[in-house]
């Protein structure tokens, strides 16, 4: 198996990360280990040669689209330390359902002002508030999911390079919103390509990261996000990434069904040797 | 606005350690926190006055490592330390009077600190009931170290308690009724106390000014 159809894999396993406590071979990218101890340099090397293996984690294809997926054997954290975790995530998680519901009503109300009678409508804000995920369970394993993107030294670089305000969307990785309605599958999805996009804020390595082409394509891409390979600029050269070109891809907004649109984008911007 | 280290009540550690746990509050990547949860855990069930202040310091390590990295590898570690001595209470008790009070005097003291978005831990609710009420019975009352203890405790987190679980304080306080009524063998010293404590909490957990100046008058001279 590829390096990146494993990491594939681990991905889809995020939600039962913290029970897994087999180190895996991308656990360099890692900024904490499992016992959520920060991960410094030295660690990078050792974890390389590690098979991912263990028993409790299956993939997700196990499960049907719409079931809740594979209970865990390791059930609901017992020790303290963890279930004071879990209710702050708990309350983390109703916060920013609060914050959300608030942000979409606000929006609802000058949206119905600007609102045409046509039929496809570019965002699809204005039914939201009725139409968000509410579900404490869907939310909690969302969020923990999210974390565990979070949970990255490339995120953590990723956003120190790439304030909010100037971030493209397309262009830039965008954290999946844990609040739109989506089915088991599309979410797992939008997670993954989440995750490799990030990667491409990796610290840097010997292999480079023409890699990430290979893992678009082995992908599959139904019904997921848009995916635009523009790397950024990084101050050392990936001088492979340079000649990427993204394939027709088809894009389908789940909430709205809007008319579906191709993405092709051939260019990348600033780098050096580009085709 | 910073503590100052005195308020830590940390003198009773060597001279290295109490540098390790001035490290610690000041820049928690810097050390390694399961020794120094491990250090204050241990401290803790050994000294008296520690006990009673261990939640200070283990709070300001708590926030301090949030702030700085988002993390709670000291709390985590702090409290499955915790666990691991509730689970071996029984045994505690049997082998040391003093250990099982400081135990139940620093897991309170915790309790106290250490909230969660000014919330009590959850996950300590029920153990704590269960120590003080582990504390209220006969062959515990007749022990003025573990009453002075009961006391102590309800005397500082009864409300908040009470407040996330008002049905055990209403059994906690069935026992205490009971203890000070019907049993034998209690010193006086204890039936004032255990009277205290139940005027107090029918005060909703204020005492009075004339059963303040009864109790504690004596003390001003």
């Amino acid at each position: 198996m590829s390096a990146w159809a494993e990491e594939r894999r681990r991905g889809a396993q995020s939600s039962r990360h913290d029970e897994c406590t087999v180190p895996s071979r991308w656990s360099h990218c890692r900024k904490r280990g499992v016992d959520g101890s920060l991960r410094t340099n030295r660690d990078a090397e050792g974890t390389e040669k590690e098979k991912y293996r263990h028993s409790d984690c299956r993939h997700s294809s196990f499960t049907t689209p719409e079931s809740s997926g594979p209970v865990s054997r390791c059930g609901r954290r017992t020790d303290w330390g963890s279930q004071v975790e879990d209710d702050e995530m708990r309350r983390d998680v109703q916060k920013d359902m609060q914050r959300y519901r608030r942000r979409i009503l606000a929006a609802e109300g000058s949206q119905r002002e600007r609102k045409t009678s046509s039929g496809s409508s570019g965002s699809c804000d204005s039914r939201e508030g009725d139409n968000m995920e509410t579900d404490e369970a869907v939310l909690l394993r969302r969020q923990k999911q999210i974390n565990y993107g979070k949970n990255t030294l490339a995120y953590d670089r990723y956003t120190k390079e790439v304030p909010k305000h100037l971030r493209q969307p397309g262009v830039h990785p965008k954290t999946p919103n844990k609040f739109k309605k989506y089915s088991r599958r599309s979410w797992d999805q939008q997670i993954k390509l989440w995750k490799v996009k990030l990667h491409a804020w990796d610290p840097p390595t010997d292999n480079g990261q023409d890699k990430v082409l290979d893992n678009i394509e082995e992908l599959g891409l139904d019904d997921v996000m848009d995916i635009e390979l523009d790397f950024p600029t990084l101050s050392d050269s990936h001088s492979a990434s340079a000649s990427l070109n993204t394939h027709g891809i088809l894009l389908e907004d789940e909430d709205c069904m809007g008319t579906p649109v191709k993405i092709q984008k051939t260019e990348i911007s600033a780098q050096p040797d580009s085709v | 606005m910073e503590n100052s280290t005195e308020d830590y009540k940390i003198q009773s550690f060597d001279l290295d350690t109490q540098m390790l746990l001035k490290t610690a509050l000041k820049d928690p990547s810097a050390v390694n926190l399961e020794k120094v949860s491990t250090i204050i855990v241990d401290q803790s069930l050994k000294d008296q006055v520690f006990s009673k202040e261990a939640g200070r310091i283990c709070f300001t390590i708590v926030q301090t490592e949030a702030k700085q990295n988002n993390g709670n590898v000291f709390r985590r570690n702090l409290l499955n330390r915790l666990q691991q001595e509730f689970k071996d209470r029984k045994e505690t008790r049997e082998r040391s009077l003093q250990e099982w009070v400081c135990f139940v005097t620093f897991m309170c003291n915790i309790f106290d600190y250490l909230k969660v978005n000014n919330v009590p831990i959850v996950a300590l609710v029920n153990p704590v009931y269960d120590c003080l009420m582990r504390l209220a019975q006969p062959d515990a009352l007749v022990n003025e170290e573990e009453v002075d203890c009961l006391v102590l405790q309800l005397h500082r987190i009864g409300e908040q308690l009470e407040t996330m679980s008002s049905q055990q304080m209403d059994e906690l306080f069935f026992l205490l009724r009971d203890g000070f009524l019907l049993q034998e063998g209690l010193t006086s010293m204890t039936r004032l106390l255990l009277l205290e404590i139940l005027e107090f909490r029918a005060g909703g957990w204020l005492l009075s000014s004339t059963a303040h100046k009864y109790y504690y008058s004596e003390l001003a001279d």
